[in-house]
């Protein structure tokens, strides 16, 4: 027994296979194809999603007003300690600079705000929250604890807008996972149909090999193999669609969408990515044809 | 080599194709089983190679039982009988010598050496220069002959042929007979199903005559072909 005769044996018979039966394979490369085309879009959707979201996020920070009759040097204690706490930076907005803010904000009114006999606006400290921390719990849960010190007359965390980015977030994600074992069965389901179309088309091979002692696996190879070349084939195309498809539009839609994330090209295919759509595109004509061989051998 | 033991075979609906078969083929022996249309010798020699399983019964091939074979053990079992059909089972895309070698690619025989040993059996059966014909570029006699060549290729132990004659003429059947009587000269049990009273007369073997599922005769070659040549 040879394993170098075997091996080459099976990827002959795998494109012998192939050759003689082009249409059936051709099917099955182009969904494989147009499977991982797809996923590669909303793969590249995702990621620019989620760096928007993230974008988005950086924005969020909580702001915590202190009571009148603080003093200064309990304030920037107090904003040491919430730096320390939050993981990230804090600093403390004295009253004045409270009142010029609103002041500016307010344009031309803001002269208005000069004729006040006092300045009515608490000194604050505006926390600034790690990538990591945004999570709606997770803050809720600092706000809580923040609440309660002394000191502390309220806190603001934007909850509402936070919850509302998680949201979307998780739907996000949640479509992206359904939208991905949609496109996955189907793959999976149109390659098997096809593959048995070939095996069906070479029954009388495959009755032959078992009558001269072939066992299942030896069946089962060369097929495994026309599924995982046609997953090759596949993804090389989709590969190539991607690749085009952000070369023609990636800059231009990364352009238009600069004031929300950072510019780049929005579909680009990186090697690693590339690597990952391979094994996506191979692990799918592999499933499809190990499908349809167990279907065929079983029955 | 071939053991069988109060064997029965029967399809849901249908009279038994084997009943109480018991029957003892020898090392190196020539066994005719002949019988009318369905008289069950086909069936018999697909229980020897396990396309068929027996409904009770045991049968010993090379002293191994396969009414207890597991199914994973069913290619090994086969790898050690050529089988020789009726309707010869060729790939019509594939040569002559890929068809021989095809037996040999399930064993994982390397290329060189599958291709020195396809030419030799071929020789054998005088199709060298046939080696990269395609089937059904060959005559009847030729296809059945190449089938034996891939029976045979990997040298097994046992050669079983289904009506190898069936759709032959008069002289094809004679030069493959006299092929498969060389084949067990040098050795292997051969086993042949045949409804050919004239193969059994002019051939001189064992014989043994099924009817309707039962063995009915088991008798030496002179006195099978005695009985054939008379027409009983």
């Amino acid at each position: 027994m040879s394993v170098v005769a075997k091996a080459t044996y099976f990827f002959r018979t795998a494109l012998h296979g192939m050759w003689h039966a082009p249409f059936v394979h051709v099917i099955a490369v182009a969904t494989i194809a147009i499977a991982v085309f797809s996923f590669g879009l909303a793969y590249g959707a995702a990621r620019w999603v989620e760096a928007l979201l993230s974008s988005i996020g950086g924005e969020v920070q909580m702001t915590v007003y202190l009571a009148q009759d603080t003093p200064p040097e309990q304030a920037e204690e107090l904003a040491r300690a919430l730096a320390s706490r939050a993981g990230g930076g804090a600093r403390v907005v004295p009253k004045e600079e409270a009142l010029r803010r609103l002041s500016s904000e307010l344009g031309g009114l803001g002269g208005a705000l000069e004729a006040l006999p006092v300045n009515p606006l608490p000194q604050s400290i505006e926390v600034e929250l790690p990538a990591g921390r945004r999570q709606v719990g997770e803050v809720r849960e600092l706000a809580e604890k923040v609440r309660a010190l002394p000191m502390v007359a309220a806190v603001d965390y934007g909850e509402e807008a936070l919850a509302r980015l998680e949201a979307v977030a998780r739907l996000l994600r949640f479509g992206g996972l359904a939208g991905f074992a949609v496109v996955v069965l189907t793959t999976v389901v149109i390659v098997s149909a096809t593959l048995q179309l070939a095996i069906y088309a070479r029954r009388e091979e495959v009755e032959i090999q078992k009558l001269v002692g072939a066992t299942d696996r030896f069946v089962r190879v060369p097929f495994l193999i026309e599924g995982l070349l046609q997953g090759l084939l596949g993804s090389a195309l989709a590969l190539l669609g991607l690749w085009l498809l952000s070369w023609a539009v990636g800059s231009e839609l990364a352009e238009a969408f600069a004031f929300l994330a950072p510019a780049e090209r929005v579909l680009l295919i990186d090697p690693r990515r590339a690597g990952e759509l391979l094994a996506v595109g191979c692990g799918l004509g592999l499933l499809g044809s190990l499908v349809a061989v167990r279907r065929f051998l079983r029955s | 080599m071939i053991q069988m033991f109060h064997v029965y075979k029967a399809y849901p609906g249908d009279p038994p194709a084997l009943s109480d078969v018991n029957l003892h083929v020898r090392k190196g022996e020539f066994l005719f089983l002949t019988g009318p249309s369905g008289a069950g010798k086909t069936t018999l020699l697909k229980l020897v190679f396990c396309a068929e399983r027996a409904t009770s019964g045991q049968i010993l091939v090379g002293g191994r039982n396969v009414a207890r074979i597991r199914e994973s053990g069913i290619p090994y079992l086969r790898r050690n009988i050529g089988v020789v059909f009726q309707d010869f089972k060729l790939l019509p895309r594939r040569t002559v010598a890929d068809n021989v070698a095809f037996t040999l690619d399930v064993l994982g025989v390397p290329r060189e050496e599958a291709r020195g040993r396809v030419m030799a059996m071929l020789k054998r059966v005088g199709l060298e220069h046939k080696a990269d014909s395609f089937p059904l570029k060959l005559s009847g006699g030729e296809q059945q002959r190449v089938v034996i060549a891939r029976a045979l290729v990997n040298d097994p132990a046992i050669l079983l042929a289904d009506e190898p004659t069936g759709n032959l003429d008069p002289a094809l059947t004679i030069e493959i007979m006299d092929l498969l009587s060389d084949v067990n000269v040098r050795g292997t049990t051969v086993v042949v199903a045949t409804h050919d009273a004239s193969l059994i007369a002019r051939y001189h073997k064992r014989t043994v005559q099924l009817e309707r599922g039962k063995v009915v005769a088991d008798q030496d070659g002179v006195k099978a072909a005695r009985k054939m040549a008379s027409g009983e």
